[in-house]
C-alpha cells in the first residue's frame, strides 16, 4: 500500500507553524467541547472565516479545523460528567454513566478513563482512516458522474434514516440545503437562477454567511432559553488518577466502541451522536449483566467516548475520498475546502498530498497533544464551565460578526447572516436539525452537475443511472438504509407483542 | 415563513410550517420552471433539477402536514422578548458598524446581550467595555484583520 502521502503529511504537520496551529486548535477545541451548548460544528463555523481571512494556506486551515473537531470530541465529556449536560451532541451518552460516577465522588477517575478511551478511539480511528481512505480512493477512481449521483442519493438516504428521530424533517432539511445551492449562476448554460437580479447573489449564497447564521446566531438564541430555564452546579473533579484495574475492565468496551465509531463515521452524513448512541446501546447489550449501566459503570463511559472520537476520524474517509462528508462537522470542513476552490475526491490523494496527508498526520499528533492536555489539565478545563453565559454569548456574537464582515467587508453580509440565523432558530424550534441543510448545501452543486453530466453522456437516457454494478449496489444500499430500520422496528415490535 | 407572534401549540406550529414549506415549494418550482436560458450543453438544462427538488419538497411537506411530529415549546413572556431582543441588538450593531466603528458597535452589542443574559447593568457595561477593547486588540492588532474605525472618527481625524 502506498503511504507516501502520509510522509509528505508528517513533514507538513510537523513544521513549527502547523504544530502551533494544531496545539491552538486542540486547546480551543477542548474548550469548545467542554462548554455546554456549543459543539465542534459551532466552533468550526466560527473559526473558519477567521482562518480564511488570516490568509492561512488550505492545509493549515484544515489542520486547525481538524484539531478543533477532535479537541471538542475530547472536551465534550467534561460537562457531560460534571454537569450532566452534554458538551456536544457526541457526548450525550457519556452523561448516562459519567454523571452518576461524578455523583459518587469519582469524577476524577471518570475523566481519566474517558480521556484514555477517547485517545484509544481517536488513534484507532486515524489508523483506520490512514489505511482505508487510499483504498476507497482507488475504488472511487472508477466512479463516473452516474455513480457519484447515486452515491449522493445513498448519502441522503443514510442521513434520513439514521439522523434524528423525525426522518421527514431531516429530508426536508436536505432538500432545503440543495435548493439553497441552486441559487446563482449556472455554469453550463449561463443562466442566473433565483438571484432576483441581485449582483450579490450571482455567485450564489455564501457558505460562511449560511454556516455562521445557522450555527451561531440561532445557537445564541437557543442558549437564551436554556439560560432562562436555570443554571447548573459544577461538580468537583476530585482526585485524578487511573486505576490499572479500571483500564483492564474497560478495554473491551473501548475497543468495541472504537470500531463501531469508525464504521458509523465512514457512513455518509452520520456523526458522533449516532456513533456514541449505537456503541452505548450495543455495549449495554453485551456487557450489562448486573444492571449497572446508567448507574455509573466505567464501561458505559468508555464505549461512547471511544466511539465519538473514532467517528470523528472515520468521518474524514468519505469526505476526503469521495467529497461526501461523513458528518455535519465534516460538511462544514468540506465547505471550507471549497472556499479555497478545492473539490475533494479520489484525485486529492495524488494531487494535493500536503492537504490530505497533512490533515491525517495532524490527527495523529493532535490525539497525542490532546491526551497530554486532557490528563493533567482537566481541572483547568472544568473551571471554564463556570464561565457565565453573559460573557460567553456576546463573545460568540463578536466572532460571528467579525468572521462574516472580514470575509466580505460588507454590512449586507452581516444582515443576511442575521436573517439566516433567525430562520435557523425557527426551524430548530420546530424540531429540524441544521446539519442536513449544510450537507445538502455543500453537495448540491456536485449532485446536479453529476446528474447532468451523466445524462449528457447517455444523451438524456435515464438508464445510465442504473447501468454499472457500482450504481446498482449503491441503489440497493440506499433502499436498504432507507427501509431497513423501519422494517426492523416493526418486526421487533411484532415479536415483542407476541411475547 | 412568518415568525410566530405568540406561543403556538406543537402540532399547530408544525402544520403552519408544513403549509409554508408547501407554498415555498410551489413558488420555487414555478420560478424554477421559468428560468431563462439561451442554450445548454446538456440535455437536462438548468430547469429540471430545481423543479425536481420542488416536487420532492412538495411531497415531503405533504407528509409533514399529515404527520406533523413534535417540536419544542415556544418561549413565552419575558423569555420571548429577550429572544427577539438578541437579533435586534445584532442588527443595531451591524448598522452601527461602519458609522461608529468596530469597537463602539461591539460595545453596544456585548453590553446589551450581556444584559439580556441576566448580567446586572454594571456588569454588562464593564463586560461590554472589556470585550470590545479585548477583541479590538486581538483582531485589529494581533491578527491584523481589517475592521472599520468608524466614519465619524475618520471625518474628525481628517478635519
Amino acid at each position: 500500500m502506498n503511504l507516501d502521502y502520509l510522509w509528505t503529511g508528517f513533514s507538513v504537520a510537523l513544521s513549527w507553524q502547523n504544530l502551533l496551529i494544531g496545539l491552538v486548535g486542540c486547546f480551543l477545541g477542548t474548550i469548545i467541547g467542554a462548554l455546554p451548548a456549543i459543539g465542534p460544528i459551532n466552533g468550526i463555523a466560527l473559526l473558519l472565516p477567521i482562518a480564511y481571512t488570516l490568509g492561512l494556506p488550505p492545509e493549515s486551515t484544515m489542520i486547525l479545523l481538524a484539531a478543533i473537531y477532535t479537541g471538542s470530541e475530547y472536551g465534550g465529556r467534561i460537562s457531560s460528567i460534571l454537569l450532566n449536560v452534554p458538551g456536544d451532541a457526541g457526548a450525550v451518552m457519556t452523561a448516562l454513566d459519567g454523571n452518576p460516577l461524578a455523583r459518587q465522588g469519582r469524577a476524577g477517575e471518570a475523566l481519566m478513563i474517558s480521556g484514555l478511551s477517547s485517545f484509544v478511539g481517536g488513534i484507532i480511528g486515524v489508523v483506520g482512516l490512514t489505511l482505508f481512505a487510499p483504498f476507497l480512493a482507488s475504488l472511487a477512481i472508477g466512479f463516473g458522474p452516474a455513480e457519484y449521483f447515486v452515491l449522493m442519493v445513498f448519502a441522503f438516504a443514510t442521513l434520513g434514516s439514521m439522523v434524528g428521530s423525525q426522518p421527514v424533517k431531516t429530508l426536508i432539511g436536505c432538500v432545503l440545503g440543495l435548493m439553497l445551492a441552486t441559487v446563482g449562476l449556472d455554469p453550463t448554460s449561463g443562466a442566473y437562477r433565483f438571484t432576483f437580479d441581485s449582483p450579490e447573489l450571482g455567485d450564489g449564497i455564501d457558505f460562511v454567511v449560511l454556516v455562521i447564521g445557522l450555527f451561531s446566531i440561532s445557537e445564541a438564541m437557543l442558549m437564551l432559553e436554556s439560560h432562562a430555564a436555570g443554571t447548573s452546579i459544577v461538580g468537583k473533579v476530585g482526585r485524578t488518577f487511573v486505576r490499572w484495574k479500571d483500564v483492564v475492565f474497560t478495554t473491551g468496551a473501548t475497543l468495541r466502541g472504537s470500531i463501531i465509531g469508525f464504521v458509523v463515521g465512514v457512513l455518509p452524513g452520520t456523526g458522533a451522536s449516532v456513533a456514541s448512541a449505537v456503541s452505548y446501546t450495543l455495549e449495554k447489550r453485551v456487557s450489562d449483566r448486573d444492571g449497572t449501566f446508567g448507574k455509573g459503570d466505567m464501561r458505559g463511559l468508555a464505549s461512547p467516548e471511544a466511539a465519538n472520537n473514532s467517528c470523528a476520524a472515520g468521518a474524514f474517509v468519505p469526505m476526503l475520498t469521495l467529497g461526501v462528508p461523513g458528518s455535519g462537522t465534516t460538511a462544514v470542513m468540506l465547505g471550507a475546502l471549497m472556499l479555497y476552490n478545492i473539490q475533494p475526491g479520489p484525485q486529492l490523494f495524488a494531487e494535493r498530498p500536503e492537504i490530505v496527508g497533512g490533515l491525517i498526520a495532524s490527527l495523529y499528533i493532535g490525539n497525542v497533544l490532546l491526551l497530554l492536555l486532557n490528563i493533567p489539565f482537566v481541572g483547568i478545563f472544568s473551571r471554564l464551565l463556570l464561565l457565565p453565559n453573559w460573557i460567553l454569548v456576546p463573545g460568540i456574537l463578536v466572532l460571528s460578526v467579525v468572521g462574516v464582515y472580514s470575509t466580505h467587508a460588507s454590512v449586507e453580509a452581516v444582515l443576511l447572516m442575521l436573517g439566516v440565523g433567525c430562520m435557523g432558530w425557527l426551524l430548530r424550534k420546530l424540531g429540524f436539525d441544521m446539519a442536513p441543510i449544510i450537507l445538502g448545501f455543500v453537495l448540491g452543486k456536485v449532485m446536479e452537475v453529476n446528474l447532468r453530466n451523466a445524462l449528457a453522456i447517455s444523451g438524456g437516457e435515464l438508464g445510465i443511472l442504473f447501468q454499472s454494478h457500482i450504481s446498482l449496489i449503491l441503489w440497493v444500499l440506499a433502499a436498504l438504509v432507507a427501509v431497513g430500520p423501519w422494517v426492523l422496528q416493526r418486526w421487533s415490535r411484532r415479536r415483542a407483542a407476541r411475547g | 415563513m412568518d415568525a410566530p407572534q405568540r406561543p403556538l401549540a406543537g402540532s399547530l406550529s408544525n402544520r403552519l410550517a408544513a403549509l409554508a414549506l408547501l407554498a415555498f415549494s410551489l413558488v420555487y418550482g414555478f420560478a424554477g420552471s421559468r428560468i431563462d436560458y439561451a442554450f445548454s450543453s446538456d440535455p437536462l438544462g438548468p430547469r429540471v433539477f430545481p423543479v425536481l427538488l420542488a416536487g420532492i419538497l412538495g411531497l415531503l411537506s405533504l407528509i409533514y402536514l399529515l404527520v406533523p411530529g413534535r417540536s419544542e415549546t415556544w418561549p413565552q413572556g419575558s423569555v420571548l422578548m429577550r429572544c427577539l431582543a438578541l437579533p435586534v441588538l445584532v442588527l443595531i450593531a451591524a448598522l452601527l458598524f461602519e458609522p461608529i466603528g468596530f469597537a463602539g458597535a461591539m460595545f453596544v452589542m456585548t453590553a446589551g446581550v450581556g444584559r439580556i443574559f441576566g448580567a446586572s447593568w454594571r456588569a454588562s457595561l464593564i463586560g461590554g467595555l472589556v470585550q470590545a477593547a479585548l477583541w479590538y486588540v486581538v483582531f485589529g492588532y494581533l491578527l491584523d484583520v481589517y475592521l472599520p474605525v468608524g466614519e465619524l472618527f475618520a471625518v474628525s481625524r481628517r478635519g
